[in-house]
Formats: C-alpha cells, sequence, structure tokens
C-alpha cells in the first residue's frame, strides 16, 4: 500500500475525485471525502479545506445539483449529485488523467534493465 | 378620430410583458438575500452552540464570504455539519471532545482562506454577467414602476391640496390663486415622479444583481450608487425638459441624493411587493392612460382644432391696457400714412414658447422710408395680464420696466426679432409691442402689439443658467 500522495500532487485532481465518486448516486460533503478516502484505499485525502470550494464552484458551473435533505441526525444536510453536464465534465476530466497518466507512466517508468 | 389599435395593443402588451417580467426577476432574484421562516429552502444550521471556536471559525469564514444571506446560512450550516461529523468521527477514534474539535477545524484549514475560496467558487464571471444584465433590467422595470407611483403619489398630493383648498374656500379665508403656481406644482410633482423612479431602479438594480451574482448586495450596493447617481443626476439637471422652477429645481437637485440612500438604506431587507390586485390596477391605469394618450394623439394628428392658445388683443378690448406704461403713442405726423405700425395679421407669433415678433406698416412703403425718424428701433416685452381673466389685457402696470429687449432687425417691409421664452425663467403673460427714439429724442411706442403667455421649457441647467 502506498503511502499518502502528496497535497501538490493532489491540485488539480479534486474535480475528478469528486465528480467520480458522485457518479455513483447523491453525497453530502463529509461523506464525499470519506467516499474518496475510501475508494482510493487511502492514498487520496483531499484537503477538506479545499473541498468545500471545489463543490460550490461544480455546482455554480452546472455539473452538480445541490439539495437540502432530512438527515437521520435530525438536522438536514446538503446532498450533492452529478448533472448531464458534470458527467460530461467527468468524461472529459477522466480522459485528460488517463492520457496525463500515461505520459507520466512512459516518461518515469521503470528504466530498462 | 383614428386610432391605431393595433399599434397600441402591441404597444401597451409589450409593455405590460416588460414590466411583469422586470418584477419577476426582481422576486425571484432577491430570495438569495435573505433567510426566513418563510422561505421553505432556508438551511437549518446545525451549529453546535456549545462550542465558541465552532462559532468563531465560522464568523471568520463568513466575514471572508461577502455573499447573499442564503449563501451564508447554507455555508455555515453544511460546514457546521461537516464539523460535527469530523468530531464525532475524532472522538470514536479516541480523542476528547476538545482536541477532535481542535483537530477537525485544523483539517478544514485557514478560516480566512477558506472563505476566500468559498467565495470565489460562487461569485464566477458568469454569474457576474448575469448580475450586471439583470440589474440593468430590472432597473428599467424599476424606473417604470416607481415612475407610475410617482405620478399617482403625484395626483394624491394633487387631489389633497384640491380638498384642502376647496374646504378653506368654503370657509370664506383668502387663498393664493394656484392657477399662479401652475409652472411650480408641474416641475414638483415631475421631480418628485422621477425620483421616485429612481429610487424604486436602484434599489430593483442592487438587489437583483446581488442575487444573480451572489454578492452581498451592500458590497455592490456602492457601483450601482455611482452608476445611478451619474446616470440619474444628468438626466435630472440635463435631460429632463419642461416646466421648472426654483422648489422643482430643489427637488431635480436631490434625486442623486435619492439614489445613493435607495441603494444603502436597509438594503439587505426585503422589499414591500406589489400584490397582484395593485399590479391588476396599475396595468389597467396603464392602459388606460395609453388609450387617452392615443386618442390624444390622433385627434391631434387628424386635424381637431385645438383651442387657440393665444388671441390678438387690441381688437375688442376697450378698457385701459396700460399701454401708455410702456411709451407714449408715437405722434400720427411721425408715422407713415398718419397710422401706428401694425401687425397686419403677422403680430407675435406663436411657435412653441419662441415668439418671434413682427411687425409692418400699416402703409405699404419701404421700411427705410417708414422708419426715417426713428432710431434705436426695437421690441419691448413686458408682463401681461393674459392669464388673469379677472384683469384686462394688455400691460402689467406694477412693471415700470420690460423684462426682455431685442432690437428690431429691418426688413425691406416689416422688422421682426425673435424672444426665446422658453429660456426665461419669469416670462409668463407677455406682451411685446415696438417702440423707437423720435426725433425729439423722446421713445414712443410705433405698435400696441400682442400679447400672450408662456413658459419656461428646459433642463433644471437651462433654469440655472438662465436671464431672469
Amino acid at each position: 500500500m502506498p503511502g499518502r500522495i502528496r497535497g501538490q500532487l493532489l491540485k488539480g485532481t479534486t474535480t475528478l475525485l469528486v465528480l467520480t465518486v458522485l457518479r455513483d448516486g447523491e453525497l453530502y460533503g463529509y461523506e464525499i471525502a470519506q467516499r474518496i478516502r475510501e475508494r482510493s484505499g487511502g492514498a487520496f485525502f483531499p484537503s477538506e479545506g479545499s473541498l468545500y470550494p471545489a463543490l460550490h464552484a461544480l455546482e455554480a458551473d452546472g455539473a452538480l445539483e445541490a439539495n437540502w435533505q432530512e438527515s437521520d441526525r435530525g438536522p438536514r444536510r446538503r446532498y450533492y449529485k452529478i448533472t448531464q453536464s458534470g458527467l460530461g465534465m467527468l468524461a472529459e476530466h477522466a480522459q485528460e488523467w488517463a492520457a496525463f497518466s500515461l505520459g507520466m507512466g512512459h516518461a518515469v517508468g521503470e528504466p530498462n534493465r | 378620430m383614428r386610432i391605431d389599435w393595433l399599434l397600441g395593443v402591441v404597444w401597451i402588451v409589450g409593455f405590460g410583458a416588460f414590466l411583469i417580467a422586470a418584477i419577476w426577476l426582481v422576486r425571484r432574484s432577491e430570495r438569495r438575500l435573505s433567510v426566513g421562516p418563510s422561505d421553505p429552502d432556508a438551511p437549518i444550521a446545525p451549529e453546535p452552540s456549545s462550542s465558541d471556536a465552532i462559532s468563531a471559525y465560522l464568523d471568520r469564514v463568513s466575514g471572508e464570504l461577502l455573499l447573499p444571506a442564503a449563501d451564508v446560512a447554507e455555508v455555515r450550516a453544511e460546514l457546521a455539519d461537516h464539523l460535527q461529523d469530523s468530531i464525532a468521527s475524532l472522538e470514536a477514534e479516541g480523542l476528547d471532545r476538545e482536541r477532535a474539535t481542535r483537530e477537525a477545524l485544523a483539517r478544514l484549514g485557514s478560516a480566512d482562506e477558506l472563505g476566500r475560496n468559498l467565495r470565489q467558487a460562487h461569485q464566477s464571471t458568469r454569474r457576474l454577467l448575469a448580475g450586471v444584465g439583470g440589474g440593468v433590467f430590472a432597473a428599467g422595470g424599476g424606473f417604470v414602476l416607481g415612475y407610475l407611483g410617482g405620478v399617482l403619489i403625484a395626483l394624491l398630493l394633487a387631489m389633497v391640496v384640491f380638498v384642502i383648498t376647496s374646504v378653506l374656500a368654503r370657509l370664506g379665508l383668502p387663498l393664493p390663486d394656484l392657477g399662479d403656481h401652475g409652472d411650480t406644482l408641474n416641475s414638483v410633482l415631475l421631480g418628485i415622479s422621477v425620483a421616485a423612479a429612481a429610487a424604486l431602479a436602484t434599489r430593483y438594480a442592487v438587489r437583483t444583481s446581488a442575487g444573480l451574482s451572489r454578492r452581498a448586495p451592500r458590497s455592490i450596493a456602492i457601483f450601482w450608487a455611482a452608476a445611478g447617481a451619474v446616470g440619474f443626476g444628468w438626466y435630472s439637471i440635463f435631460g429632463m425638459r419642461g416646466a421648472q422652477s426654483w422648489p422643482g429645481i430643489v427637488v431635480d437637485l436631490c434625486i442623486p441624493v435619492v439614489v445613493v440612500a435607495a441603494a444603502f438604506v436597509r438594503i439587505e431587507r426585503p422589499m414591500p411587493h406589489v400584490g397582484r390586485w395593485a399590479v391588476a390596477i396599475l396595468l389597467v391605469s396603464v392602459v388606460g392612460v395609453s388609450v387617452l394618450g392615443f386618442a390624444f394623439s390622433a385627434a391631434s394628428v387628424s386635424g381637431d382644432a385645438l383651442p387657440a392658445l393665444v388671441e390678438g388683443g387690441q381688437a375688442n378690448q376697450p378698457v385701459d391696457m396700460h399701454f401708455d406704461t410702456v411709451a407714449p403713442l408715437a405722434p400720427a405726423a411721425w408715422l407713415p400714412s398718419g397710422n401706428q405700425f401694425y401687425g397686419g395679421g403677422s403680430g407675435p407669433d406663436w411657435d412653441g414658447t419662441q415668439i418671434t415678433a413682427v411687425v409692418g406698416p400699416d402703409a405699404v412703403v419701404p421700411m427705410s422710408t417708414a422708419m426715417a425718424n426713428w432710431h434705436d428701433v426695437r421690441f419691448e416685452a413686458w408682463h401681461g395680464f393674459l392669464d388673469n381673466p379677472s384683469v384686462s389685457y394688455g400691460i402689467d402696470p406694477h412693471y415700470s420696466s420690460p423684462f426682455a429687449v431685442q432690437p428690431a432687425a429691418v426688413h425691406d417691409t416689416y422688422l421682426d426679432a425673435v424672444f426665446h421664452f422658453e429660456r426665461m425663467r419669469s416670462a409668463g403673460s407677455w406682451w411685446v409691442m415696438l417702440t423707437a427714439v423720435g426725433p425729439d429724442g423722446h421713445r414712443y411706442r410705433l405698435s400696441d402689439g400682442d400679447g400672450g403667455s408662456s413658459h419656461f421649457n428646459g433642463s433644471a441647467w437651462d433654469w440655472l443658467t438662465a436671464p431672469l
């Protein structure tokens, strides 16, 4: 199990991670952070301080919809849901990330033995 | 009478749709500006009141947000919810409440930075453009609604004045003739109407653009206040033309101040909105006034006779018209064919508020011959009594000098001069006659002239820079 990926490396990936976990259904903020951590096996641990600005920016761009729902704990929570526009954005980001990942893999791949 | 009904219907429907759209936009936009029990979407903030540290953190975040109240409430509720989950999770890992709270806050990072980042996330360029466009549109609707409201207020005031004066008249109390102050009343009421329109336009603009651009109303009020003060200030001083008076000028000069006040005073509070019945009454009023306007314009265009504004004063006026106040009549021996100069139907002409005084000799002789005995020939404009039926036509003897003088331009068979009474503050009722200095060195009147009434017609700036 690799250690946690450094924050600098995570910059710019928050959008991709958020859209990816929301593809499976509605989640609220704390749940999104937990889900990212779980799905990455603890490798990705986005800064909680950067998570909410990213969520609100995606909502402003129309990639997410937010609504308040009753929670089992009592007070209402703000749930986020991905939109069609968000799905398109996710596909673009995933494609970019795949290209980036492939290129990076080649660039820093193991040297020939 | 011919009325272009199709054009009228299109105009009225379009205008009504514009007003309804503007009201709808304002009401929809300002939903974000307040959070109250009546708002079903308002978040129920789960802020733990027991933790001063959390409240202080949320207060610092809120201080950086500069967002509408609903957005601030949502952000606070969302972050408080997050912190409660985070603290509960940390407590489950074995931390005590105080350490768990500190750790949860630390994971969110700097409150100031989080607030700024959240603000940037909300205040996108797209929303800013929507706010500017929506604000301008709402301002247009607000101006029209405010103007109509101002007119209604003005009519109400006029009715109140009418009722009071009627009661006082019945009681036998001496009252000033309000007819003498028509320009004052008109200019003040017009100023009040425009001030109400400017105030509502500014308020609509601030609240609509704040809601659409996701900004706190007070943070953008300065821009609309500046734009409104400059725009409406320019309009009230240079663009708004018509009757003027000193009280009206004071109201006009107050319009920029009213605009600034409208942009800031209680701007966070919801505006009282007109109800459905008020909208219906307003629309019916607009329709009624529009129909009357079309009917009136159609009557004018089709040539129906309108009452003559000026009638010659010389005929059928046996009473003393105080012409000698100006100068004695010229001796017949010095006049061509023994007759005074005569307008011959081309006396002072009515052309809006500009007076062209034209006088020719009764006998058709070359003007060089007719003027052989005279020099310093000029037209003099004196205050007259035309507006007051209880006094004879002619010169007002309370004045000992003319209020305007123009040297006569000499043409082949006539003399003329142009008076711009619309640029003079105190033209009112006037009488124009021709005078000249005779061979004996005294000034005589060569014509009894003609009179009428006129009103100042211009902007506040014209009034301020006009000769008396």
